[in-house]
Formats: structure tokens, C-alpha cells, sequence
């Protein structure tokens, strides 16, 4: 298994994908410390954490790369000699699980680090009233990472379910980004999103959002907005590699 | 190396694949590839030569039957990087990736030590573009890098799916050479191809594959012996014919002025004519190759499966 995840890495290391969604990553991260502090929002500690809370928002970037990381194979086929070298779809998928969550927890690394060198002094300057170790904002980086190291995951699952690039990419875009919070304006099956994938990153490292009414619907506890994410990491993972991974490859 | 008595012998066994519920790609296809040899594996566009591959690898299911190799099925090799090398029409590369850093790749998914990337890369003559993207790649160089991946693990049993296309008259010459010489090592070589004269000169034996169907398999001097003939041409057809009759012959006459004779050897021919006193204008031997054969095992498609020559499916 090692040995397979180092070949994913290396995978990940002679093709450009991931530096260019790390810039991504990086950006988002930068915009969402800077929107708030040059805006003047950040009063004391607990709007600081929810600031670094959003980092989280790069969940995106590390889904397409795990999107990526299985379709891209189906794509140019190397999937072939992929499974020929390793027969068992479960080790395959495994493999980039392992993977693709380091990489999230990376992605996250820098992500925080450039949160941290552009607000830090900012803040101080501002002369905010914070300290790093209160007012949940070690709960909100620590969010961060958790929902990084498993959004890898997500796209990973949805990747091997639907093996066409495009139509994972686009799809899980779009649900993620628009049709997640279309949901929530809608009466009725608005009650499903603390169930779907945003609504567990916001319970997890949305630090304000937890504890509010969003247009009637509560958020589930942080340890309810774990288990939500751990299910779409890998429940399409897990149905990935026993149905749609092992289909014939043709 | 794990399965040191592993044999490398390929058993197709009764193999049948069924795409969308009625079309019969292969059709209860039976036939053996031994060690020690270059076994080409023909038939037309179509004829179920991929899908068969693809089922020996394991990469399609079979609805029925099966197929081995050293008597495992290949989903159950350990280490099957290291027993069996593949290359496929349509297995792919990342456009971005270089050709050595595709090999890494799959070297350490194959646990090999990186160096056998660059052995490979010399072994196919891809060393200049090593460092090259696949995307620039021409598509002999592709196929040769498919080579080189499918050498990676010094393997004992060698799957090629038409390894020849779009490789220049020298790299296939070298292509020839290669194949020859692994099978030499002991290895089993079993490569597929619609050209067939390229196969003539490489495989000692052949398997035909025609609609998913086995139409003949076995050595190609067995497949064609008895099969050369005697081409005359002569300005006195009914002459030459007359002087046929009597003969164990099977007489062809291709346009008024030339008869193919299947029976006689070019000497007893020409004798024939002489003392009947026929005038020839041309008396020649034409070996009946394994083109041709291969025309007329799979010609109109209607073709019911011939049994098999000897040595046929083991």
C-alpha cells in the first residue's frame, strides 16, 4: 500500500493539476482574510475565528483535485495500466484515499500559514483585541483541516461513481457551490442541508453559523457535521470501487 | 519471481463475451499460447482480438468461460506486474507527463527500482525523448513507450495488441527482432495484429479469430501446408487442361489464359504440359501464404469454424 500511495503522489508530482489548485487554494485563503479585514469587520476574537474558518472554502479546490485524481486516469487511460499492475480496485482506491487526504491536510498547512502571515498583522495593526489559542479559533483551524483532508475524499468517491471528467467536475461544482444554498431557500427541502456537504463544513469550522437560525434550519453539532462529511467521503468511495471501478474497462 | 513454478502458458478456455445482452463479441473461444514462443493472434477488425486481451487481463469479465495465466486467472497473479507485461491499443498516457516520469510511475506502483524506467526507455529507443511530454510524442514513439511499460517487469508472458501500428518499416524490423529474441528467452509472447505478414515472419504459430469464433489455430507450416500451387499461363487453356486430366489436381482458371494448380509441384506441371505439348508462357510456384489463408478462413464472414489442425486448442 505504501508503495501505492507514493506512486499517487508521484502521479500527482509529474503533472502540473495540483500546483495550479494550490494557487487556487492560496487565493481563496488570501480573499478570505482580506475581504473581512479590509472591510473593518473583525471586531474581536470570535469574528477572527470565524474569518480563518473560512479557509474552508477551499474544500472546492481540493475536490476538483480529487475528482481529478480518478477521472483523469479514466480520461487518458491510464487507468489500464493502473489496475493491471494492481488487479484489486479496493487497494486502487484505497490508495489515492490515503493520498488525496495528506494532500487535503497540505493544501490546509498552506492555506492556514497564509491566512496567518496576511492577518496576523493586519489584526495587530488594527489592534484587535484576539489571542490564536481562544475564542474558537483553534476550533476553526482545526475545522479547516479536517474538512480539507476529506473533501479529497469526496471528489475521490465521486470521481470513481461517475469515471467522466467533465460531468464529475461540473456537476459536483455546481452542487457544491449553487445548488447546495438553492436548497436552503427552499421551504421543505431546505431541512436537508445540514445534511448535505456544505452544511457539515459549516458545522464543522463556521464558528458563527453553528450557533444560528440559516433561513429556519439548524446546523447539527460539530460532531453530527463530521459524521455528515465522513459519509459523502466515503460512502461514493466505497460504491466507486465496488461497482463503477469494476466495470469492464474497455 | 514470487511463483517460481509458474509456467507462463495462456489457457483460453470456453471464453465468451456478450456486450449489451445479445451482441457475442468472442464466442466460447478456446486456444493455448505456450512459453518458448511467438504466437500471433489475428483476425479482422472486429473479430473480438481486443476484448479477448482484455479478458486474459482481466480487464473485462467474461459472461462465460475463463482464462489463465500459469493457471491463475490474472486478477489473481501476485505481483502481476512482475509475471505478465501488456500493451493495449487503448492504454493511455497523461499528455502532460513526460514518457521516463510515466515509467516511474509505474515502477513504483510495480515496486521496481526507478532504474528500470531508463533500462526500458534504452531497450525501446525512446532515451532522447525520455524527458520529453507524452503529448509530442509520435505515435510509434507512443507505442514504444507502451513497449517499454509492458517490459517494465521483466515479465515471463508478453500481451500485445497490434504493437506493429504506427511504427516505420525499421521499427518494425526491430519489433520483429525483439519478439524473436524474448521468445527465445522462454518467454511467452502472444501478439495480436490485423498485419498479417508482419505476423508470417515473427509467430510460430498463429490463432484466427473470426465473429468471436476460433477459425483455425496452430503452426503456421501446419496451417499452410498443402496449400502452394502451380500458376500457368498458357495461350491453349483447354490444352493445358486436357493434359491435367487424370491428376489428383484442384484446377482454378483466373482469367481465359491462366489456370492455378493445386496438387502438383511445379516440375510435374511442367512436365504434364510438355508431354501434352502445351505451349506455356509462364510456369510458376506460388506459395500459398498466410495472407491468403487468412482471406479465405475469414472470407464472406459466413465462414463456420474449420476444426482444427493439428495442434490445435491443447
Amino acid at each position: 500500500m505504501i508503495r501505492l500511495v507514493r506512486a499517487e503522489f508521484l502521479k500527482l508530482r509529474t503533472t502540473q493539476v495540483w500546483f495550479w489548485l494550490l494557487l487556487g487554494a492560496i487565493a481563496i485563503s488570501a480573499l478570505t482574510v482580506i475581504g473581512p479585514l479590509a472591510g473593518g469587520d473583525p471586531k474581536n476574537g470570535r469574528d477572527v475565528a470565524e474569518m480563518f474558518g473560512s479557509a474552508a472554502l477551499a474544500y472546492v479546490v481540493i475536490f476538483v483535485l480529487g475528482v481529478l485524481g480518478v477521472t483523469t486516469e479514466f480520461r487518458y487511460q491510464t487507468i489500464t495500466a493502473t489496475v493491471l499492475l494492481t488487479p484489486s480496485r479496493w487497494a486502487v482506491v484505497t490508495a489515492k484515499m490515503i493520498t488525496y487526504a495528506l494532500l487535503g491536510i497540505a493544501y490546509a498547512l498552506v492555506c492556514v500559514l497564509v491566512q496567518l502571515a496576511i492577518a496576523v498583522p493586519w489584526l495587530d495593526a488594527k489592534g484587535v483585541d484576539y489571542s490564536l489559542g481562544q475564542d474558537g479559533i483553534p476550533h476553526a483551524v482545526g475545522g479547516v483541516f479536517l474538512v480539507l483532508a476529506l473533501f479529497g475524499i469526496v471528489g475521490l468517491g465521486i470521481g470513481a461513481l461517475v469515471r467522466n471528467q467533465v460531468v464529475a467536475v461540473s456537476v459536483g461544482v455546481i452542487f457544491l457551490v449553487v445548488l447546495e444554498n438553492v436548497f436552503l431557500a427552499i421551504p421543505g427541502v431546505k431541512h436537508v442541508y445540514p445534511y448535505l456537504p456544505e452544511g457539515g463544513i459549516r458545522a464543522i469550522a463556521d464558528v458563527t453559523a453553528r450557533d444560528q437560525d440559516l433561513n429556519g434550519v439548524r446546523l447539527l453539532p460539530v460532531g453530527g457535521g463530521v459524521a455528515v462529511l465522513l459519509l459523502w467521503a466515503f460512502v461514493p468511495a466505497i460504491i466507486g470501487a465496488a461497482f463503477s471501478m469494476n466495470r469492464d474497462i474497455t | 519471481m514470487s511463483q517460481p513454478a509458474m509456467d507462463g502458458r495462456i489457457v483460453v478456455d470456453q471464453l465468451t463475451k456478450v456486450f449489451g445482452g445479445n451482441v457475442r463479441a468472442v464466442d466460447q473461444l478456446s486456444f493455448t499460447v505456450e512459453p518458448g514462443s511467438v504466437t500471433g493472434f489475428l483476425g479482422p477488425n472486429g473479430a473480438g482480438k481486443t476484448t479477448t486481451l482484455r479478458m486474459v487481463l482481466g480487464l473485462v469479465h467474461p459472461t462465460g468461460g475463463r482464462a489463465t495465466i500459469g493457471g491463475l486467472p490474472y486478477r489473481q497473479l501476485h505481483e502481476p506486474g512482475r509475471i505478465v507485461g501488456a500493451a493495449l491499443e487503448s492504454s493511455g498516457f497523461h499528455p502532460a507527463r513526460t514518457g521516463r516520469n510515466h515509467l516511474r510511475v509505474l515502477a513504483t506502483v510495480a515496486g521496481l527500482p526507478e532504474a528500470r524506467a531508463d533500462q526500458v526507455l534504452d531497450l525501446v529507443g525512446l532515451r532522447d525523448a525520455a524527458r520529453r511530454k507524452v503529448r509530442g510524442y509520435s505515435m510509434g514513439m507512443r507505442q514504444r513507450l507502451g513497449l517499454a511499460a509492458a517490459l517494465l517487469g521483466d515479465p515471463r508472458v508478453l500481451v500485445l495488441d497490434e504493437p506493429a501500428n504506427g511504427l516505420d518499416p525499421d521499427g518494425i524490423r526491430w519489433l520483429r527482432g525483439l519478439l524473436r529474441h524474448l521468445a527465445g528467452e522462454g518467454r511467452t509472447v502472444l501478439v495480436s495484429s490485423h498485419q498479417l505478414n508482419e505476423v508470417q515472419e515473427v509467430a510460430d504459430r498463429v490463432v484466427i479469430l473470426n465473429h468471436g469464433r476460433l477459425v483455425r489455430s496452430g503452426s503456421i507450416a501446419e496451417l499452410t501446408a498443402g496449400t502452394d500451387s502451380v500458376v500457368v499461363r498458357t495461350p491453349d487453356a483447354p490444352a493445358m487442361h486436357a493434359a491435367l486430366t487424370g491428376q489428383p489436381v484442384q484446377v482454378d482458371q483466373t482469367d481465359p489464359a491462366t489456370l492455378r494448380i493445386r496438387g502438383l509441384s511445379v516440375e510435374q506441371v511442367g512436365h504434364l504440359a510438355y508431354a501434352g505439348g502445351v505451349e506455356l508462357h509462364e510456369l510458376r510456384g506460388e506459395r500459398f501464404d498466410l495472407e491468403q489463408l487468412f482471406f479465405a478462413l475469414t472470407a464472406a464472414g459466413a465462414q463456420p469454424p474449420v476444426p482444427t489442425a493439428a495442434g490445435g486448442p491443447a
